[in-house]
Parts: C-alpha cells; sequence; structure tokens
C-alpha cells in the first residue's frame, strides 16, 4: 500500500515550515543557507493557506486517475511505481503549457520561478527515512506520512475532492 | 477477450493504458494506427515546425510502449468498414480483424474549405506529424506565409513559422480579434500584442476568397536567394526559383474577399476540424456533431465505444451538444471508454468543453466555462501583467479567463465543473488567492 502525505487540519499552525522545507529540499544546496548563498529561488510544493480563522497546507493528492495526466499535452505527467504522480524523470519532459495548472483542483502545479516548467510534489525530498521533508519539518505533526486503506484513502479523496467541487 | 482499438492518439493510447491497469484481466489488444508515427504528441506539431524540437522528441509514450503492454500495433493502415454485426473491422490493406469490444478514436481532421485553389501546392492544414515535415520543408523556402484563421492553431501555426525563419507571417481572421472563441478582448490584445513582437502581422474581418498559383507570374513569396530550382527536392515537389518562374500550380499568393491579393509561397488553412465519424456512419451509427454515445462512452452499435474528438459530448453547462475537440476531454475519454470496456460501467460526466490552456511567446492564457454571463468582474494589472476575468451566474464560478500569471488555475476550474456558491469569495478569487478559496471549502465540511 502506497503512503501518503495526509493533513490534519486542525493542528495546523500556519508556521510556513513545511513550504520552507519544501522550498530547500529542492533546491540545488539542499539548505537555506546555501540556496541563499547561491541566490537560488526553489519554489516550495506545498503551500501553506488561510481561510478566516483556519489555516491550512496543501499539496498534490497524487489523485488516483489524476486530472494532470489526463490533461498533459506532452505526455510529461505520469504516474511512477510508488504512486507518485510527477512530470520529472519519465519519457517526455514538460514544456510549460500549464493544461496540468489548468487542471488541479488544489492548485497543487505552479510554474517554476522562470516559468520554463511546471513544479509540483514529486516526493524528490524524503530522508534517509524515507520521510518527506514537509512531513519532517512540521513541528505539530499536522502532516503525517502514512499508509492509508482503501477506504478511508476514498473518504479521504472524498472529503477533499467534494469540499474543491470534485474532479 | 479481443479488443480493437482505431487510432492511437490521446484518446487510444489512454484506452491501451487503462485496459492493462491491475485487474484488467488477459485480453487481447489490437491497435490500428492510420498514420505511420508512434503516438505523438499532436499539440506539440507547431513546436515541430518551429525547428525547436526533433519529431522524436514529441513522442507520447517510449518506443517500447505497445510491446511492454503486449499490443499488437498495425501502424500505417486505416481500418476501412466496420461490420458491427459480424464485429468486424477491415482494414486497407485486406486484413479482417475480429473483436469482441471496439473502440472507435479516430479523432478529427482538419477542414479544407472547398476555395479555388485549395489544393495547390504550398496551401497546408496542421493536423498531422506529416502536415508539419511537409510544411517544415517548404517554410525554410519562403518569405511570405499566410494562415487563415486566428483560432489556436492558427495562430501556434503562424508563431511557429515565423521562428521557422519565415520573414513575412499574415494572418488573416474573420473576426474583428483573435481567439474570438476562447478570450475576451483585453486577453485577445495581450496576445496579439506578443504576437506582434514577434512580428506576425493581423488582418481582421477579413477571409481568403483564392488561392492563387505561380502560373506565368513571377514567384512571390518565395526567397529569391533561395539557390537553383530543383523538382522533388521536397514533398510539394517545387521549390523557389530565383527570377525564373514558377512551375504552374505552386501557390504564389492569396486573394481576400475585397479582392486584396497578399503575396504568399506558403498557406495555413486553419478553418477547424472535423469529426472522423464515417466508419460508424456507414455502419448504420448514429452521429450529431460527432459520433453518438452514451453516457457510458457507447454507440449506438453493439460493444462498440467511442472516444475523444470523433465523438459528440453534452457541455456540462450549456447542455448543448458540441463536437469535443480537446486534448484533456480526449484522454478522460480513453480511460472512461476502457473501464466500460472492461465492464466496470463507469459513467462519464458532462465535460466543460471550453478548456483551453496556450502560451504565445510570453503570454500565457488560460480560458474556462463561459466567456460571458449575467456578472462580469474583471482584475487588470499591467504592471505585473496580470489579467483575470471572472464570469458569475448567481453564486456560481461560470467561466474564467487568466492571462499573464496563471498559478492555481485549476482551483477555477473546479468551481465552474462543481458549480459550488463562491461569490462571497469574489475578492480572493479577483486577487488570485486561490488556496484560500479551496481551503475554505475544506473547512466549511
Ligand atoms: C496544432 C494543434 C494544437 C493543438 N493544441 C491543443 C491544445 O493546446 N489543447 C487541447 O486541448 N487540444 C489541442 N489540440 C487538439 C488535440 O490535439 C486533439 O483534441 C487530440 O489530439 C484528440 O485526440 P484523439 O485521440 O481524439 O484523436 P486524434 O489526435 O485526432 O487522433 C486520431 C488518430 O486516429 C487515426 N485514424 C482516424 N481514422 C482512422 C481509421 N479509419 N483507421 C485507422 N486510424 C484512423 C488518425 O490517423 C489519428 O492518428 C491541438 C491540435 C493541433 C493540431
Ligand atoms: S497535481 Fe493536482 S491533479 Fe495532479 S495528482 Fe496532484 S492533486 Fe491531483
Ligand atoms: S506544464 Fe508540463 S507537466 Fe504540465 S501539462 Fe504542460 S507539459 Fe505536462
Amino acid at each position: 500500500m502506497p503512503k501518503q502525505v495526509l493533513i490534519r487540519f486542525e493542528r495546523c499552525v500556519g508556521c510556513r515550515s513545511c513550504q520552507l522545507a519544501c522550498a530547500v529540499a529542492h533546491s540545488e544546496a539542499k539548505s537555506l543557507y546555501g540556496a541563499v548563498l547561491n541566490g537560488e529561488k526553489p519554489r516550495a510544493r506545498v503551500f501553506v493557506h488561510q481561510a478566516g480563522e483556519h489555516k491550512a497546507p496543501l499539496n498534490c493528492r497524487h489523485c488516483q486517475d489524476a486530472p494532470c495526466i489526463d490533461a498533459c499535452i506532452a505526455g510529461a505527467m505520469h504516474r511512477k511505481a510508488d504512486d507518485t504522480v510527477t512530470n520529472i524523470g519519465g519519457e517526455q519532459y514538460c514544456t510549460a503549457c500549464w493544461m496540468c495548472v489548468m487542471v488541479c483542483p488544489y492548485g497543487a502545479v505552479r510554474s517554476d520561478a522562470a516559468g520554463t516548467m511546471a513544479v509540483k510534489c514529486d516526493r524528490e525530498c524524503k530522508d534517509d527515512q524515507g520521510v518527506p521533508a514537509c512531513v519532517r519539518a512540521c513541528p505539530t505533526g499536522a502532516l503525517v506520512y502514512a499508509e492509508v486503506d482503501a477506504y478511508s484513502a476514498g473518504r479521504r479523496q472524498g472529503v477533499l475532492l467534494q469540499a474543491l467541487g470534485g474532479v | 477477450m479481443h479488443f480493437v482499438i482505431i487510432g492511437n492518439s490521446a484518446a487510444g493510447v489512454a484506452a491501451v493504458e487503462t485496459l492493462r491497469r491491475p485487474g484488467g484481466g488477459a485480453s487481447e489488444i489490437t491497435v490500428v494506427a492510420g498514420e505511420p508515427e508512434t503516438a505523438y504528441s499532436r499539440c506539440l506539431l507547431p513546436d515541430v515546425l518551429a525547428g525547436r524540437r526533433a519529431e522524436a522528441s514529441i513522442r507520447l509514450r517510449p518506443a517500447d510502449f505497445y510491446r511492454r503492454l503486449g499490443v499488437t500495433l498495425f501502424s500505417g493502415v486505416r481500418a476501412v468498414e466496420l461490420q458491427p454485426g459480424e464485429k468486424k473491422v477491415l482494414l486497407k490493406d485486406g486484413r479482417e480483424l475480429t473483436y469482441d469490444r471496439l473502440l472507435l478514436a479516430t479523432g478529427a481532421a482538419a477542414v479544407r474549405p472547398e476555395l479555388p485553389g485549395v489544393r495547390a501546392d504550398g496551401v497546408f492544414v496542421l493536423r498531422t506529424m506529416a502536415d508539419a515535415r511537409a510544411l517544415s520543408a517548404v517554410a525554410r523556402r519562403v518569405t511570405a506565409a499566410v494562415v487563415a484563421g486566428g483560432g489556436l492553431v492558427g495562430l501556434k501555426a503562424a508563431l511557429a513559422l515565423k521562428l521557422a525563419g519565415v520573414a513575412g507571417v499574415t494572418v488573416v481572421v474573420a473576426s474583428p480579434r483573435l481567439l474570438i472563441r476562447q478570450l475576451d478582448e483585453r486577453a485577445a490584445a495581450m496576445v496579439e500584442g506578443e504576437l506582434k513582437e514577434f512580428g506576425v502581422q493581423f488582418i481582421y474581418n477579413a477571409g481568403v476568397k483564392e488561392f492563387i498559383t505561380g502560373t506565368g507570374g513571377r514567384a512571390s513569396g518565395w526567397r529569391q536567394d533561395g539557390g537553383r530550382f530543383s523538382p522533388g527536392e521536397h514533398l510539394s515537389g517545387h521549390g523557389p526559383d530565383g527570377g525564373r518562374e514558377l512551375p504552374a500550380g505552386c501557390l504564389s499568393g492569396v486573394v481576400l474577399d475585397d479582392s486584396r491579393e497578399l503575396p504568399a509561397g506558403l498557406a495555413v488553412v486553419a478553418k477547424g476540424v472535423r469529426p472522423e465519424t464515417e466508419l460508424a456512419a456507414r455502419a448504420g451509427g448514429r452521429v450529431g456533431r460527432g459520433i453518438k454515445v452514451d453516457e457510458y462512452l457507447c454507440t449506438s452499435l453493439p460493444d462498440v465505444f467511442a472516444a475523444g474528438d470523433c465523438i459528440e459530448v453534452t457541455d456540462r453547462l450549456t447542455g448543448q451538444p458540441v463536437n469535443s475537440a480537446l486534448w484533456t476531454l480526449a484522454f478522460e475519454q480513453g480511460r472512461f471508454a476502457a473501464a466500460n470496456m472492461l465492464g466496470q460501467r463507469r459513467a462519464y460526466p458532462a465535460p466543460l468543453t471550453r478548456l483551453n490552456s496556450a502560451r504565445f511567446g510570453a503570454v500565457d492564457v488560460i480560458s474556462v466555462g463561459r466567456l460571458d454571463g449575467p456578472e462580469v468582474f474583471t482584475l487588470d494589472d499591467p504592471l505585473s501583467r496580470t489579467y483575470r476575468r471572472l464570469v458569475f451566474d448567481g453564486d456560481r464560478l461560470a467561466g474564467f479567463i487568466l492571462a499573464g500569471r496563471v498559478d492555481g488555475a485549476g482551483v477555477y476550474t473546479a468551481l465552474v465543473k462543481s458549480g459550488r456558491p463562491v461569490k462571497q469569495h469574489i475578492r480572493a478569487l479577483l486577487g488570485g488567492r486561490t488556496g484560500e478559496v479551496a481551503v475554505s471549502g475544506l473547512m466549511a465540511r
């Protein structure tokens, strides 16, 4: 059973530690200090949003029938054997057409700083224990990397999708 | 179980992948592909024409795709007849295939209006790899080109010709502005401005009346430094010729409705597409604005399914029957059709049929749903080159246009699809704070 990054919304305090950790993990330097020194502009792939009093991180759900894969006119967006949906490391490279951006209901795909390719959660950030950087960084345990059984996976997706109006 | 799929583009490839998902069972799959190339990204043909990409680099799936998935591929051969009674498909080369379930993923073909001279050497459409290849060969040798049509394909072709080195590229647009079916005036002006930066020219409220050939006249629109004329040197069999006369049948210009003449060594007709429905129609299948299918993407013929540009769909917002004609829809329909061919009974929800994302130079545009409606809100920030147009119908977002910055577009798309009331979030939506709206939706539960 593949693992998912689950979000416990009620625990999020909006500190953006996950966002920062994600950006750093996707920098060349792999450290905040180094990235700043290099003048890099790494982009986070998880975003903390505030709605009223609520704060919540949102990232890619690695959807079952991922709309971004359907939409990718280049064939770059694909699903890896471990269930990760990504536009890197496949047969084709991303052409920055933003079809995936247009259809992702979570706004989880964005352009890179230069506008040359789409970036999203690719799980290329796991530490030696296999834990993603955002989960590792969260001080309150709002992000959990765990296996979900089919039922609760369906339910979780269902809740998210319905809330946003479905895919 | 023997599945036969006709057409190996977006819908066909998605269907193959779905049929081969775990749980799909052991089945035989045969794909009949009219084009000789392995499946490729049709939408990236302009990049091939522009010389930015090699043909092989727009392949949709790895070269071993069919072998790996255990699919028998007949490529470069068309299916010419469907016999639903016998469950047979006849191929052009005389072969016969017997199927248990069939998928028509035959797509669409570019329309060529019956205008005088439309068959002349040098008049092209841009739909297939063969078109792109032929166009590239001629583009290197002409100085002037005309594109008929100011829609997405026409504009992509025009920019590609410019990038390929054609000095003069003029787009003849029937309407008073570009992309009349996708964008409003402001967003269209941003695209026009960007294309003009590249040197593309526009003539509005005009149409091409006739394509004229170089009989007797001096070549116009051809490179004068193009060296010696060498027949058969490229696909269309003609070439530029310094001061000599062009051979008969070779394009030298176009005539507009108002009798203006534009010199042109090549012309691209981008006047839309026509769904490939003949196989179904001749077999007695129902056809409207494409092959008619039920919610399980089954045609009126038993065990014959259809997906992609060849079908008619019901627009989610208007309830009107329209031709599908979008990559995203072709791909998802291929998935749904295959699931139904496997007997999984998955109803295909009515899709949004305006769902476009395009990039012209540095200008990105996304257009989804309705262009107009009872209430329209816009935000225009020239400084950050951001333009947003939101169309509301009551409390619901019914459509939007984003030009410039497009991050978060998918949240708007999901809202248009769902019809969730979001009027109270108008400021966040106009300001591009889509995450906020997404989260508020989650929290509301
Ligand atoms: C230049 C260009 C740019 C585009 N840009 C976009 C874009 O940005 N976004 C978007 O959504 N869409 C875009 N499109 C449209 C998009 O390419 C189509 O919607 C999509 O390709 C449809 O896929 P399909 O599988 O239904 O059919 P098609 O891609 O049309 O493929 C059908 C295939 O079936 C084959 N075939 C047909 N009849 C037979 C037969 N009898 N026997 C055997 N084979 C047969 C054909 O040869 C063809 O290879 C663009 C199209 C073009 C040309
Ligand atoms: S990017 Fe968006 S659409 Fe694609 S898998 Fe992730 S959440 Fe789903
Ligand atoms: S932006 Fe890249 S990953 Fe997204 S649809 Fe286009 S080519 Fe595919």
